[in-house]
């Protein structure tokens, strides 16, 4: 086959930033080339500097081999079907499909012939004089293809040309563009930030993200071989683990070794370690490679989607002091007021606010009639970065006070070196009737202990996915009740067609084929 | 309660048409008017439309009036079109200058704008008449032209002109072919506005008129201190024209478009 | 489509000469003297101190502002209601009322201000009506009928204006104060009020910087013995021929303006923030 198309070293600025980074890529005939990534990694902007909308800060474009970089959109052999098709809504059908044709002035019984045969193509002949607003999202899709297609270029463009249908009707036009790009035998350069349509039409996918080509080979091989972390997320669904490649053949990781197909990486290299969700078999606990419980199962329609769990997450429990304290009663004003003891970081000391202490004490003060809250007017405190036990005085401007010990104590917290994780959770003081009536209990008990975690890698906050406790909190009594927050662990997603209990403990069985290997970048 | 509060704000609208239109009406009712009073209704006659047509003040101030609206609205319009789609490819930079200052006509009372232009045009010694007049219309309705026709550019497909440029058409026929009928609702409200406001203009055309040109305001301004009912036959005349202008306006496009729809 | 960027610069050119430069020339005369040539310019503020030493020009002034505040003012209160019950109709009515409240402003200015000048006559259809009830009143050449005169001719845009912005409103926005407890009138309060002021903010404009430089609606309904700021403009432009002092005078009605429309925006920002708050 012929290269038709040759990006050499193509590199965009915006404003700065770096669009594309040296972009080379060589396109043949008659190929169906799908450009794929998420929005913002430059695949439309490839697009739009080989449909000349853009000029290339560095680098050329060839089109057999001639520059074509510097030349005007009109002097080019390609046409584009563009993101919301930009059809001319003051025309007909008919006049949008023959714009091109007009331009080149051909005689008029000719475009009508080129016109007819093209709408046929896409199958809207009877729709010739109809007005563009009149059309359907799809049909207007076959007037852009028509429209584009009618001019005879060598390649066409598609700028997310589906994006705007809805899910069935994009099928079938995913179906309709592959017959009509076989039918009419020219290059297509499809844009697409959706790696079903991607893997569905195309010969040869291109993903790219950020502005640089991670990874270009045909739909099988960039399914079962992606090149990296980022391909093998973005193409399908897959589970990645790190492990380490202990030697040809062998990858360890959960602490154990397995066997599979992957060669030619140095010793104990850090890899991970890709398995797809529908390479993965659930089957007794005893009979699988890994054992988990199962954490959750969501009806797909042709499978289900289980998750399995192999190792926790990271987890610390604090003790909760439940009190049956009565609330203040200032009847002379007409107030009530409560507050409860609590624990602070020492850490916590530098950036105290009157905010925070009243939310740690969650002081609050109403009218019992009409239980309207009245704000909290003074805190009074004489709290050091020491460890200790120290009042907090609450007043009301009606002079209704409250008095508590504020706890300042070591920093709680637990730090996961396997998970690269910490998390921090502090004791706290509550009061029954706080407890039973809280709405949203898991989140309560997440701010009551001020509990947080943090990826120790990348320095952001990690969700606490799990509260748990051994109490009912309608009948809870006075008394110490421990609290555990954890985060995800080692989770598994597995399609099966099966449906597995949740809780159960299960075994996970894979053969050395199912594991795919990825170098560390 | 309720119904009454209805009622109550029916009646209101009605006393406020009745406001808005007494004037009117008192207008075309009294240019028929047999006598010369303003209050009195002394019979019905055409003699005011008589005197009206021969009077050669009014029957020039009239063909000054629309030639000035012709000739302003047709050049403002081509001019502003022209910018406004320049206008929206240039640069944040760009675009704000040119709107602030198109603001400054607009922002300003129409008097402040009136001797702003007298004295520039005896500045460069410009001899007062229909071309200054003619000048001072056109910049003024520029601006406007520009505000109907902006919000058409801001909707517009970003790729349409892309399209155009990818089917072979150039830079020219991309504008002529597809901006310029994409934006023609706007252009043509944007004509229309320029066309009365020139029409109506006294305040800038008092001020930078001379050498015995007037429009019907200035001779309305000018005549008004005398008691003569030709006034209320030429505004009955103008308050036809308008109201024909505005049907035309409003009922044409929508037969049009009926007319399409059928054969559709 | 960089190259359609060309198409503005003759434009650029053309508001720099016609728009830009008649500012300019407003702020030179202003400053200096008058019979000086083009050539040496007297600086001088003796415009200014000639204007705000006599009397009788403050007085001028005082009175088109205190006309132009008490126009705007019944403008709003005229104008609201109308514009809220437009803005109530079904859709098909609401674009007969735009076209019903429209139509008389594409009419000139100047002939239905004439006509008012018969109506308001001493033997006028307006007493004529209360003379049944035994009342003779003069409205004509009086400050009442100035104002009538400009309610008459910028109510429409207060109007238009508020219903614009009432319009733009989300109406699931009342739905939603309802449903979290605000019965009709909290609603209109707290939500539509405040939603709307855009709307008389520029309706403001529109009514009162037409007023207070009104020179036509003075000299026809306020007699030639009223005089208005901009009727003393016109009489130094036209008839004294003092442009140095008649820029001047210019330039303090158009500070004067600025400084009330910076008013009204702040005045709306911070009671905006206000009821965020």
């Amino acid at each position: 086959m012929k290269k038709l198309i040759q990006f050499k070293n193509i590199v965009k600025n915006f404003d700065g930033t770096l669009v594309l980074k040296g972009i080379n890529l060589d396109i043949y005939e008659n190929e169906f080339v799908t450009l794929l990534g998420p929005s913002g990694c430059g695949k439309t902007t490839l697009l739009r500097i080989l449909g000349g909308f853009l000029e290339p800060d560095e680098g050329t474009v060839l089109m057999d081999g001639e520059d074509i970089s510097h030349l005007p959109p009109y002097k080019r052999d390609l046409n584009t079907v563009f993101q919301k098709y930009a059809l001319f809504p003051h025309m007909n059908v008919f006049d949008n499909v023959a714009f091109g044709l007009n331009i080149k002035k051909e005689p008029k019984d000719i475009i009508n012939q080129k016109v007819m045969r093209m709408l046929r193509l896409v199958g809207l002949e009877d729709y010739a004089k109809r007005g563009i607003t009149e059309m359907s999202g799809g049909q207007q899709q076959r007037v852009a293809i028509a429209r584009a297609l009618v001019n005879e270029p060598k390649v066409l463009l598609l700028d997310e040309p589906l994006s705007a249908l809805d899910a069935k009707l994009r099928k079938e036009m995913q179906r309709e563009l592959k017959k009509i790009q076989q039918e009419v035998g020219i290059t297509f350069i499809f844009v697409t930030h959706d790696q079903e349509e991607a893997l569905t039409m195309s010969d040869k996918i291109v993903v790219m993200k950020d502005g640089e080509i991670q990874q270009i080979g045909t739909p099988t091989d960039i399914y079962n071989e992606p090149a990296n972390r980022f391909v093998a997320n973005f193409i399908g669904e897959s589970n990645i683990i790190d492990g380490i490649m202990v030697e040809d053949f062998k990858v360890k990781f959960e602490d154990k070794v397995f066997d599979c197909v992957d060669a030619g990486f140095s010793k104990d290299e850090p890899v991970e370690v890709v398995i797809r969700p529908e390479d993965l078999d659930i089957v007794g606990p005893r009979n699988g490679k890994l054992r988990g419980i199962v954490k959750s199962v969501l009806f797909k329609g042709v499978h289900y989607e289980t998750i399995v769990e192999t190792s926790q997450g990271t987890s610390i429990t604090v003790k909760m002091t439940v009190s049956e304290d009565k609330p203040v009663v200032n009847s002379e004003a007409g107030e009530m007021m409560s507050a409860n003891d609590f624990y602070l970081d020492i850490l916590d000391i530098d950036e105290l606010t009157e905010n925070f202490i009243i939310s740690r004490a969650d002081a609050q003060a109403w009218n019992p009639e009409t239980s309207e809250r009245i704000s909290i007017y003074e805190v009074r405190h004489e709290i050091q970065k020491e460890k200790g036990s120290y009042p907090v005085t609450f007043s009301t401007s009606a002079g209704t006070t409250v008095t508590v010990n504020a706890i300042v104590a070591e920093i709680n917290k637990v730090v996961d070196e396997e998970y690269g994780e910490e998390i921090y959770a502090v004791n706290f003081f509550k009061k029954v009737d706080e407890i039973q009536e809280s709405l949203i209990l898991d989140t309560d008990l997440k701010i009551w202990a001020n509990a947080y975690a943090y990826d120790l890698e990348e320095k952001t906050a990690v969700e606490i996915t799990e509260v748990e406790y051994d109490f009912d909190p309608q009948n809870i009594q006075p008394g110490v009740y421990d609290v555990t927050f954890k985060t995800e662990g080692y989770e598994y997603k597995v399609d099966t067609t099966d449906k597995a209990e949740v809780g159960a403990s299960v075994g996970l069985k894979f053969g050395p084929e199912d594991l795919h290997i990825m170098r560390k970048q | 309660m309720k119904r009454e509060n209805r009622a109550f704000s029916h009646v209101y609208m009605v006393l406020l048409v009745i406001f808005f239109y007494a004037p009117i009406v008192y207008t075309i009712v009294f240019s028929f008017n047999a006598g010369r009073s303003l209050t009195r209704f002394e019979g019905v006659s055409f003699q005011w439309y008589a005197k009206m047509f021969k009077d050669s003040n009014m029957m020039q101030a009239m063909m000054y009036t629309i030639l000035i609206a012709v000739l302003a609205t047709v050049i403002s319009t081509v001019v502003g079109t022209f910018t406004s789609i320049g206008l929206s490819r240039s640069n944040k930079i760009m675009k704000n200058i040119v709107e602030q200052i198109n603001d400054l006509p607009l922002m300003n009372p129409d008097i402040v704008t009136a001797i702003g232009l007298l004295m520039l045009f005896s500045a460069v010694h410009v001899k007062k008449g229909f071309g200054t007049m003619l000048i001072a219309h056109i910049m003024f309705c520029i601006p406007y032209v520009m505000l109907s026709i902006a919000p058409k550019l801001k909707g517009l497909d970003p790729n349409l002109c892309d399209a155009a440029m990818d089917l072979g058409a150039t830079p020219i026929q991309a504008l002529f072919k597809v901006i310029v009928p994409q934006i023609m609702p706007g252009i043509v409200s944007g004509a229309l506005i320029a066309f009365t406001m020139s029409f109506d203009d006294f305040v800038i055309s008092y001020f930078v008129t001379g050498n015995g040109v007037s429009n019907i305001s200035i001779l309305v301004y000018t005549m008004s201190k005398r008691v003569n009912p030709s006034i209320n036959a030429l505004s009955t005349l103008i308050i036809v024209i308008i109201s024909v202008f505005l049907l035309l306006v409003n009922v044409v496009p929508s037969i049009i478009g009926k007319k399409k729809a059928k054969r559709a | 489509m960089k190259q359609f960027r060309k198409m503005t610069y003759p434009y650029v050119l053309w508001i720099s000469i016609m728009v830009v430069a008649p500012m300019l020339l407003i702020l030179l005369y202003a400053f200096t003297k008058e019979g000086n040539s083009v050539t040496d310019f007297l600086f001088t503020f003796n415009n200014f101190k000639r204007f705000f030493v006599d009397s009788v020009f403050v007085e001028v002034l005082l009175r088109s502002l205190r006309v132009a505040l008490v126009t705007t003012i019944l403008c709003i209160l005229l104008g609201y209601p109308a514009a809220y019950y437009i803005a109530k109709c079904s859709e098909g009515l609401k674009m007969r009322w735009v076209l019903v409240i429209t139509f008389p402003t594409w009419i000139n200015m100047l002939v239905r201000t004439y006509a008012w000048m018969g109506i308001l006559q001493d033997d006028g259809i307006i007493n004529k009506f209360l003379g049944l009830f035994g009342i003779q009143a003069t409205l004509l050449h009086t400050e009442f009928a100035v104002v009538l005169g400009m309610i008459y001719n910028f109510l429409p845009f207060m109007i238009l204006q508020i219903y614009t912005a009432l319009t733009k409103m989300d109406g699931s926005l009342l739905e939603a104060a309802a449903d979290l407890g605000a019965n009709r009138t909290k609603a209109f309060m707290r939500i539509t009020l405040p939603l709307s002021l855009p709307g008389v903010i520029s309706g403001i404009t529109l009514v009162f910087l037409p007023a207070v430089s009104s020179f036509f609606v003075p000299k026809l309904l306020g007699g030639g013995q009223y005089v208005m700021v901009g009727n003393l403009i016109e009489s130094q432009f036209l008839t004294s021929g003092d442009w140095n002092f008649g820029s001047a005078i210019s330039l303090i009605m158009v500070i004067i303006i600025m400084i009330s429309m910076y008013i009204t925006r702040k005045v709306d920002k911070t009671e905006v923030m206000e009821k965020r708050a």
